[in-house]
């Protein structure tokens, strides 16, 4: 019981070192860390919220995910995302001509908001799931507490992160457009709409993560 | 996430909710601009619209694009409004101490924890249709001061869920000492 003092709060993740005892982030309670089968599920006996999953693809899931994705940044955030046509005359839309445009209207807070939202965070997000699950070793001699402080950064940016959000926006704007003007769907779109899936699945695979998980210690 | 532990409790190690609190009302104070002030000023080949986001729906509903309407009247309408009361009746249990209804509080905040962002969708939605339709004068689409308004408002609902920690809703037989965590 003594152990349970030191609290992992990122405990469902790969690689954590995961303590032997950690708490449920919903309510408190101290669990044992237990290895999951595929498919199987730790839920908190107290609160009942889904506290891990097992893999289902093995422990270099998030890896791959976050590989692929970082891949499909680069094309989602230079190529054309759009094309706009009216009257014969065509203008190109990037990702960030959203940001861009509230910018030249005088909104830079917002288009700074849109910005980071949409797209560096992100970019940032899979940059930090990578540096923990790739195993890049070239430069940085992964300490411990330098991996923890990447993984409480992870934590702190995902929740202000939403491309999927952002995903949403577009199609239901351009749905909106389609009536008033022709529009073509660029590269840059696919690109970022598979980049905002597999980053969503990266990240649910990295918290809700394989390998140690809680199960019930009554 | 990370950082409830820390804000959530106050050094006596009893639960502090100011900040949830504080968070809350900012955000309902912002509501009432965001729903009030234009978010988007357009102008297609001559007429010319300006919407709120209610306005902006019914817009969406009448140009038969139902569907659409009915995803951004969630995000944007009713989203913001379960949060609003779901922060405030989780802040009222809370502050009673660990509730014998903890467990469907737990899971309302797992809800509002989920559903936060999505929100957002209206302000992509201006931004993305303020670039895409920039046509000198033929059609333009210019955003409203209300948008700015409603991201705060969103911004501070996300803010306050996570400066609400669900633990406080639980008795918690460790309380002395978690503060050692590091």
């Amino acid at each position: 019981m003594a152990l349970s003092d030191l609290v992992d709060e990122h405990s469902g993740a790969p690689e954590a070192g995961l303590h032997p005892r950690f708490t449920c982030r919903f309510c408190g309670q101290t669990h044992r860390a237990v290895t999951l089968a595929p498919r199987q599920r730790a839920q908190c006996t107290r609160c009942g919220l889904t506290l891990a999953k097992g893999t289902r693809f093995g422990p270099d899931t998030t890896s791959a995910l976050v590989a692929t994705a970082l891949i499909l940044a680069v094309p989602a955030l230079t190529l054309p995302f759009i094309t706009v046509g009216k009257l014969g005359s065509e203008r190109v839309g990037h990702l960030f001509s959203g940001a861009r445009a509230l910018w030249l209207e005088n909104m830079p807070l917002l288009s700074l908001w849109v910005l980071l939202c949409a797209g560096l965070l992100p970019v940032l997000l899979l940059g930090l799931l990578a540096a923990i699950t790739l195993p890049l070793r070239m430069r940085f001699q992964k300490s411990a507490s330098w991996e923890n402080a990447v993984r409480r950064l992870a934590v702190a940016v995902a929740p202000w992160a939403m491309p999927e959000v952002y995903l949403l926006g577009v199609l239901v704007a351009l749905t909106k457009l389609g009536s008033l003007v022709d529009v073509k769907i660029g590269p840059g779109f696919w690109c970022y709409a598979m980049m905002s899936v597999l980053t969503l699945l990266a990240w649910r695979n990295f918290y809700l993560g394989p390998d140690a998980e809680g199960r019930s210690r009554p | 996430m990370s950082t409830q532990t820390s804000s959530a409790e106050s050094s006596a190690g009893r639960p502090n909710f100011s900040r949830a609190i504080a968070f809350t009302i900012a955000a309902a104070i912002m509501l009432i601009p965001a729903n009030t002030l234009p978010i988007l000023i357009s102008d297609t080949g001559g007429v010319a619209r300006i919407d709120t986001i209610y306005s902006g729906i019914v817009g969406l509903f009448e140009s038969g694009l139902w569907p659409l309407a009915l995803i951004v009247a969630i995000a944007s309408l009713l989203i913001p409004f379960i949060k609003l009361v779901g922060l405030i009746v989780l802040v009222i249990a809370a502050r009673r101490g660990p509730s014998p209804h903890a467990k469907p509080l737990t899971r309302l905040y797992a809800v509002l924890d989920f559903i936060g962002r999505w929100s957002m969708l209206d302000v992509f939605l201006v931004a993305f249709l303020t670039s895409a339709v920039r046509f000198g004068a033929l059609s333009t689409v210019q955003p409203g001061i209300g948008i700015a308004a409603f991201a705060a408002a969103v911004v501070l609902t996300i803010l306050a869920t996570h400066a609400f920690d669900p633990r406080t809703l639980w008795p918690q037989p460790h309380h002395r000492s978690t503060t050692s965590s590091q």
